[in-house]
């Protein structure tokens, strides 16, 4: 193990690396503090640059850009109450109160230090869950593939922000797009009406890069610009954390372990985890009263939850290919490009590369505190840059990245259907996740489906008949049929008073 | 853009019809029984099922209402044209044409096009919308040709590097 950790330190410690990663930090710290910019969209436009670097460098990037760019949306959130990113958007309201009170510096610094220890406690969840987890995956045969595969997409729609039914049906769609090309049990041209592009089937990268960032821009054609930033000067930003540690250190460790648990299943993020966690937070509380008034308490709990979930995300990513949230589906995307392809066997064959990711995550989380710091105070003139200046240059990326994917002019059209139809989806309610987490598991889903269904000469009972398997699809089954249970339990709840809500 | 539930519901109906209808027809494996036609069946039927569920509102009452914050000291609303949300077409229609021409004008005056409708179209000032479209192609050209090396199309007026 030490040999194994030794080896992880040399590939880590190249200039390749070590620039690429301070590069990816500051721009995840910018594009997250942008508001209306996400730290999926940064790590989206990334993928292209991935390209060309050496796959340790290439998975630096990701981890160091959506570490940052997470906590970075925390910065406007505190000083405009408007989120950077959809995960702050939780306790937006109780920094921004907190900063009218003049606590600007404690509620940035908490943000800075919580998600710190938040990324941190979610890296060592990975190093402890993963090897186990590995041992068991690999006695999985297709069957097991194919419950978690789709006790995946399940968790994906159940805890979508929206109605379920919408988020499954965003699940088809993403799997029907998944259903193009020539790459299918049969090898023959699927849904391509003829058209050559479509053979190889949509690429996930340009497909993400439409949904989040050209979606983006176009929602901002119809949206006014945010106010600009007040000048203002800071104290000490790191002053009292301590003090707030030790204070918090039950909501602290609590934070973590529920963005460990939602960063794991799949589908889930960081948004959400903020979300579970700040509603814990204020529930569990012994002065609730205080929360949206400026309590720091609530912004504890939920910037460690939501950091932690970012690095838990890989645990499911690593071991299954299935992705934890939206930002790991995209480092999925780039591990199969390096050749570091998920599966357990990653934790046999590649553990120096496996550890080398440990230590890049630690080591993002470590220099966030310096980083985090630098851009706290440069954050008036970052949040300066007008919105007609920095889409423009959203747009070009978008252009220029898609084509670069596979040198190929179609991606660009990629980009700019799927930017339509996440704009569409997004404005009518669908969760756009679910989509996407339909498109990159969709080969998955089919392959180990239909060859489950070929060993098992067209027979369902083989689904059930390992243990695992019965597991797993009883917990897919669960999860399909709780949202029906809970409908029908309301509905029949609500039925005695005629009277009320005309819905 | 925000439609009724009812329309988007019977489009999804129709898009899993047509979906499990054309995988229907797909040709199956010789000698196998489950081909490359299943997996569409199976999900063009599921997705018909959910717009039908849309369609009549069923599960609705889970949607929570959006928690949008509200600006203080905003601007007011944006005047709201007939053809206003039309504006929101503009990104996709801009790379589009990036696709049509990109390859007889070259990526540095696309891309200045692209940056100058685009900043125009979010309210700048030619202050600070043609030096951008100057500067910006020029950047990312620099980034991603140079350094990533992506044969980005030269057409009329090739970088000098």
């Amino acid at each position: 193990m030490l040999n194994t950790l030794a080896q992880a330190f040399s590939l880590i410690c190249t200039w390749e690396v070590i620039v690429s990663m301070l590069a990816a930090s500051v721009y995840g710290l910018v594009i997250g503090s942008l508001p209306g910019l996400s730290a999926t969209m940064a790590t989206a436009l990334l993928v292209p640059v991935t390209f060309y670097l050496s796959p340790i460098a290439a998975i630096a990037t990701i981890v160091a850009a959506s570490s940052m760019a997470i906590f970075s949306g925390d910065i406007p959130g505190a000083l405009l109450r408007i989120p950077g990113t959809p995960a702050s958007a939780a306790y937006a309201d109780e920094a921004y109160a907190m900063t009218r009170k003049g606590e600007a510096e404690l509620a940035l610094g908490a943000g800075v230090w919580f998600s710190a220890v938040g990324g941190i406690a979610g890296t060592l969840s990975l190093m402890i869950l993963a090897p186990p987890l590995a041992e068991i995956a690999l006695s999985f045969s297709t069957f097991e593939y194919f419950w978690l595969a789709l006790l995946g997409l399940m968790c994906a729609t159940l805890v979508a922000r929206s109605s379920p039914v919408k988020a499954i049906a965003g699940m088809f769609i993403g799997l029907l797009v998944s259903c193009i090309g020539i790459e299918n049990p049969g090898g023959i041209p699927r849904f391509t009406f003829g058209i050559t592009d479509l053979f190889g089937g949509i690429e996930p990268i340009p497909a993400l890069v439409g949904v989040f960032a050209v979606a983006q821009v176009m929602r901002a054609m119809l949206t006014p610009e945010p106010p600009p930033i007040p000048r203002r000067k800071f104290g000490s930003i790191m002053a009292g954390q301590w003090r707030l540690t030790r204070k918090y250190h039950w909501q602290m460790t609590r934070g973590n372990i529920i963005g460990i648990i939602i960063g794991v299943l799949p589908g889930a993020g960081a948004d959400m985890a903020a979300w579970v966690s700040y509603a814990m937070s204020k529930r569990f509380s012994k002065e609730p009263e205080k929360f949206g008034t400026g309590h720091v308490e609530g912004l504890v709990e939920a910037g460690a939850s939501n950091n932690a979930s970012i690095a838990s995300g890989w645990v499911p990513s690593l071991l299954f290919g299935i992705p934890g949230d939206t930002i790991a589906a995209i480092a999925i995307g780039v591990l199969y490009m390096k050749g570091l392809n998920p599966g357990p066997t990653l934790f046999t064959e590649k553990a120096s590369s496996m550890y080398a990711i440990y230590l890049m995550f630690i080591i993002a989380n470590i220099i966030m505190i310096p980083f985090g710091i630098v851009m706290i105070r440069l954050a008036s003139y970052v949040l300066r840059a007008p919105r007609a200046s920095v889409m423009p240059v959203i747009m070009l990326c978008c252009a220029v990245g898609s084509f670069a994917i596979g040198n190929n002019m179609f991606g660009v059209v990629t980009v700019a259907t799927f930017g339509v139809i996440g704009y569409v989806m997004e404005e009518n309610g669908y969760p756009v996740a679910a989509m996407v987490l339909g498109i990159v598991m969709g080969t998955m889903i089919e392959q180990s489906f239909v060859t489950s269904l070929i060993k098992s000469d067209g027979s369902v009972l083989p689904f059930f008949e390992r243990p695992i398997a019965a597991i797993l699809a009883a917990m897919a089954i669960g999860a399909l049929i709780w949202p029906v249970l809970v409908w029908l339990w309301r509905k029949l709840k609500r039925e005695p008073i005629p009277a009320t809500s005309p819905r | 853009m925000r439609l009724p539930d009812r329309v988007t519901g019977l489009f999804l109906v129709g898009l899993g019809a047509a979906a499990a209808y054309g995988g229907w027809r797909l040709p199956p494996v010789p000698g196998q029984p489950v081909g490359p036609n299943v997996f569409p069946l199976v999900i063009g039927t599921g997705l018909a099922l959910c717009g039908l569920a849309i369609a009549f509102g069923i599960g609705r009452s889970f949607e929570e209402e959006e928690h949008l914050i509200p600006v203080e000291g905003g601007q007011p609303p944006p005047p709201t044209g007939k053809f206003y949300g039309l504006r929101a077409l503009l990104p996709p229609a801009l790379l589009l044409f990036y696709v049509a021409v990109a390859d007889r004008l070259g990526f540095i005056i696309t891309a200045a096009l692209i940056v100058f409708v685009t900043s125009t179209a979010l309210g700048a000032r030619w202050k600070l919308s043609l030096p951008l479209a100057a500067l910006a192609p020029i950047a990312i050209h620099l980034i991603f040709s140079k350094l990533l090396r992506v044969p980005l199309p030269a057409g009329l007026l090739p970088m000098p590097w």
